[in-house]
């Protein structure tokens, strides 16, 4: 599921679990923009590089409803 | 300033679907598919006509789709022969492939697949069954379109009539909305879920109902499997072009005439399809999802996927609508996006709040408002991609072409006018 990690690693939004809670924002700036009603904007397509990706477990595992994956 | 009264109208009803549904379509007689539109099309007068289908093995079928070139019919266009591939490749033991008919037209504008239930559904189920067999799949399920009783009847009644050995038939009825259609939603609905839209992590060949591999396909594309499996590849190989073998079906929405579904071979000229006045305004090709193109951007064109794309234009699940000289089609494009807002399964953020902002920046085209088009043009792209199905990407995929192919329109909106007849006479 989320453990794949390397270089094709991608960031996925699950939309219908998604509540713009925003947390994804805070804890990943750079991979993750809010739009004006606070839903990700996941930048890049997705990519996570090889130096984000632990930050980017972090924000997945943070997620109060689950909805950001990485696949 | 007040509205044109065809607008007060629109405006009165937001959110319903511009177009209705058309339960009678006028259908004409095609060269493949649609060749017995007023002959009897139950079981036994469907087997008289074309015998019972052979036992194809996999490879024999897949062999057949390919070289047929059977693409989907439900909008997407995915090859079918790839999707077959993938389902056989992951089955195993005790994850026996499972076969699904999605005969749920969630546009209202499309008739095709309610014009196949009605001339036929036979050629549908045989297709289906084919293709089950091949898969060593047992259940075939087919998902009936909920506002359409009389289609959704024709096809259960055919159903009914099936003896097809090892195989067992299930019918769904798709809640009346333009999602339900959608492939997820379909299986939600098979899950005995609501029917609407989730986010995939595999392709349904690869999982899908139950979490078995899962050959979902349109009715239309079931269709041609059948008549491929009844008659041989030969004669849809003399059908079409090289390139594209066969026939496609087309619902055809022209001012003045009833709405028709025909079929038509690919290759054939475009223009001929349509009454030449219509030609004289923008067509919006594909549907609600389409895009809006004008008869100087098909100039010479014929019907083809590729050459169509390569023109910009989608053709989608085949309707073709063309409001003529006398509409306004900017009026009408903000009526669709309203209807697809009201539409939305209300599940994806960016759906919910994305498309009634856009359907508002639309309207505000129309009405000329300062900075709507930019307005329109920037949530296009914000909504595009962010949802579990292709509702946001559609109705984006709709406005930016309006904003493209209906500029001179959108000019003659920001300065207080309109260039369709009708429309201009009753705003000056």
């Amino acid at each position: 599921m989320s453990g794949s990690g390397g270089d094709a690693a991608r960031l996925r939004v699950d939309w219908p679990a998604c509540k713009a809670h925003g947390l994804c924002h805070e804890l990943l700036p750079d991979l993750v923009r809010l739009d004006e009603w606070g839903y990700p904007i996941v930048l890049a397509d997705g990519g996570v590089t090889p130096a984000q990706i632990a930050d980017a477990r972090a924000a997945v595992r943070a997620c109060p409803r689950r909805a950001l994956h990485l696949t | 300033m007040t509205a044109p009264a065809s607008e007060r109208d629109i405006l009165a009803h937001a959110g319903a679907s511009p177009i209705s549904i058309e339960h009678h379509p006028r259908i004409e007689p095609g060269p493949a598919l649609l060749r017995h539109t007023t002959h009897a099309h139950d079981l036994r007068a469907h087997r008289l006509r074309h015998g019972e289908p052979p036992e194809l093995d996999l490879a024999s079928l897949h062999a057949m789709a390919g070289a047929a070139a059977v693409q989907g019919r439900g909008g997407a266009g995915f090859p079918f022969a790839r999707k077959l591939r993938t389902a056989a490749e992951h089955a195993r033991r005790g994850r026996r492939p499972i076969v699904v008919v999605n005969a749920s037209e969630g546009e209202p504008a499309s008739a095709k697949d309610a014009a196949l239930a009605e001339v036929a559904p036979h050629l549908v189920l045989d297709g289906a069954a084919v293709a089950a067999r091949a898969l060593g799949a047992r259940e075939v399920h087919v998902v009936l379109p909920g506002d359409r009783p009389r289609a959704s009847g024709l096809l259960a009644t055919a159903v009914g009539e099936r003896t097809d050995a090892r195989l067992t038939w299930r019918v769904h009825d798709a809640p009346a909305r333009f999602v339900a259609g959608q492939a997820r939603a379909v299986l939600e609905l098979m899950a005995g879920r609501p029917g609407l839209p989730v986010t995939a992590w595999a392709p349904e060949a690869v999982s899908g109902h139950r979490g078995r591999p899962t050959l979902l396909s349109n009715a239309e594309t079931w269709a041609h499997i059948g008549l491929l499996a009844l008659e041989g590849i030969r004669p849809t190989l003399e059908r079409g072009t090289r390139d594209e073998p066969g026939t496609t079906l087309l619902t055809l929405h022209a001012a003045g005439t009833p709405v028709t579904v025909v079929e038509v071979e690919h290759g054939t000229p475009l223009a001929p399809l349509l009454p030449a006045l219509a030609w004289d305004a923008p067509v919006l090709i594909g549907g609600f999802h389409g895009t809006w193109t004008t008869s100087a951007a098909l100039a010479g064109a014929h019907l083809s996927r590729a050459e169509l794309r390569e023109r910009g234009v989608g053709l989608g699940a085949g309707v073709i609508i063309a409001p003529g000289p006398d509409a306004c089609p900017l009026g009408l494009t903000a009526a669709i996006v309203e209807h697809l807002a009201a539409e939305s399964a209300g599940r994806c953020g960016p759906c919910v709040n994305g498309l009634p902002a856009l359907a508002r920046a639309v309207r505000g085209v129309v009405h000329g408002v300062v900075g709507a088009r930019e307005e329109a043009a920037r949530l296009s792209g914000l909504v595009t991609g962010r949802g579990a199905c292709a509702h946001p990407d559609g109705t984006a995929r709709l406005v930016a072409s309006a904003l493209t192919a209906l500029a001179g329109e959108v000019a003659a909106h920001a300065d207080g006018g309109c260039g369709a007849g009708a429309a201009q006479e009753v705003a000056s």
